[in-house]
């Protein structure tokens, strides 16, 4: 479950490898797992550096992209909750 | 999604079935991976007997079968294809099909519309009838195949159109799409040419498109022929090759995911394999079903049991170093053992690209 004041940060052994059209590979060299994400998550993945705040990073996706979608929050908080359950963010104890 | 057995071991569902129906073809095809016997007049060739696909179906079903895929040979040309397909319609089976198209009639279409959400591709390798019929050596089949893929555009079918790349067609990508914009097709499928069986041949010849030829040939689709056309195109390149929104995008295809976890094959003569390759490679059958459970095949068949055990991690080559290899799982393992005698031998477009020095830099480690 997400944590309700607080972001994760990303795993820092997991590579975050950048395409030309903006999307990217989340890779983590341990388990060879590896999946694709979308420019709008590229720019979350970012943001996942344990002093940026949600609603500063949501602001951001507003102002950056043209076509946001309406439930941004909630998508958000899904691909947040993804990566935890990877394992490729986590939650510093 | 694979349980867990009592002994730690994973219970890998049979999600699927390949079907290869007969052992002949009314067509002659020269770049054909599987090799089947040419079927006309004077000569016809064994098919699955109609008691085996239904013993099949009745034992695959408590394993987790879901999905059936009838093609050959030719599966039209199976004796009882009607009967075939009652069976899988009255099992609510998901039915996908792979024909020539030559044999389609009304009525054949009529019984396919009545399964549970037919997906049916229609081979045709060129846009007209002098390359189409010259790749698949038979005269006036190109205006047979396109009255069959007629027939499934009018009962709302949503046929695909499969063509495979080599340098007899590489020209007619762009007529194929409009060909099928004309006709009704639902998209285009544009497979390259396997250098297995028959295909090995044409690529010995010359007949094939190098990587470079067919990595431009995927750069020209995406950037312009895709925009200019309401049908989707799918490329089948290994997905080393693929942008990431084909494969993770809410609008991709999942195409060039291997499934090979949960498929099996079963040849016209009723022997098990990993897929139509078993027609040509011995070792990669299993057992036959006249004689052989299903449950046990497929839960102890030594080769399946190597491949779940094996894959992603003992791939070699540029596969084992493959960010997609979880994904991708060698491309085709079945072409790759053809080729090299090893289930873990690198898929041979991924080992060109890289020995070349073209395999996309950020895809691999």
């Amino acid at each position: 479950m997400m944590h309700e004041c607080s972001l994760p940060t990303i795993n820092p052994q997991v590579v975050c490898r950048e395409e030309f059209d903006g999307w990217a590979i989340l890779f983590d060299p341990d388990s060879g797992k590896a999946f694709g994400i979308n420019p709008v998550a590229v720019r979350i993945w970012k943001n996942l550096d344990g002093k940026t705040k949600k609603e500063d990073i949501l602001q951001e996706l507003k102002s950056s992209f043209s076509e946001v979608p309406e439930n941004i929050e909630s998508d958000f908080v899904d691909f947040v909750r993804d990566l935890v359950e990877k394992g490729f963010a986590g939650y510093e104890v | 999604m694979e349980s867990t057995a009592g002994r730690g071991e994973k219970i890998y569902p049979l999600r699927r079935i390949y079907f290869y129906l007969t052992e002949g073809c009314n067509l002659a095809c020269r770049h054909c991976w599987i090799d089947p016997s040419y079927q006309h007049a004077d000569k016809v060739y064994p098919s699955l007997p109609l008691n085996l696909f239904r013993s099949i179906i009745d034992q695959a079903i408590p394993l987790g079968l879901t999905n059936i895929k009838l093609t050959g040979g030719e599966p039209f040309l199976h004796p009882q294809i009607f009967e075939i397909l009652e069976l899988i319609r009255s099992k609510k089976l998901k039915l996908e099909i792979e024909t020539n198209g030559v044999l389609c009639t009304p009525e054949l279409v009529s019984s396919i519309a009545r399964c549970e959400m037919p997906m049916i591709s229609v081979s045709i390798d060129g846009a007209d009838a002098k390359t189409h019929e010259w790749i698949r050596g038979v005269p006036g089949c190109f205006e047979d195949t396109l009255k069959g893929l007629s027939y499934l555009v009018e009962a709302d079918l949503k046929p695909q159109i499969i063509m495979t790349l080599m340098k007899k067609n590489r020209d007619q990508i762009e007529k194929m799409v409009r060909l099928g914009e004309s006709m009704g097709a639902d998209s285009i499928k544009l497979n390259i040419l396997q250098p297995m069986a028959r295909g090995d041949s044409m690529h010995k010849e010359g007949e094939g498109l190098s990587v470079q030829e067919l990595m431009d040939i995927g750069k020209w689709i995406e950037e312009i022929l895709a925009k200019s056309t309401s049908i989707k195109i799918l490329y089948d390149l290994p997905l080393a090759f693929m942008p990431l929104s084909c494969m993770f995008g809410d609008e991709g295809s999942g195409c060039g995911v291997c499934k090979i976890q949960e498929i099996l094959g079963v040849l016209a003569d009723g022997s098990y394999a990993l897929c139509g390759i078993g027609r040509n490679i011995p070792e990669l059958t299993f057992g036959h079903a006249a004689y052989d459970n299903l449950e046990d095949i497929w839960r102890n068949s030594e080769v399946l049991r190597q491949i779940r055990n094996g894959l992603p991690n003992r791939l070699k080559g540029i596969c084992g170093k493959c960010l997609m290899k979880n994904i991708c799982r060698g491309s085709c393992i079945a072409q790759n053992y053809y080729r090299n005698k090893d289930l873990w031998a690198p898929f041979w477009y991924c080992d060109e690209a890289y020995r070349e020095g073209i395999f996309p830099e950020g895809r691999y480690v």
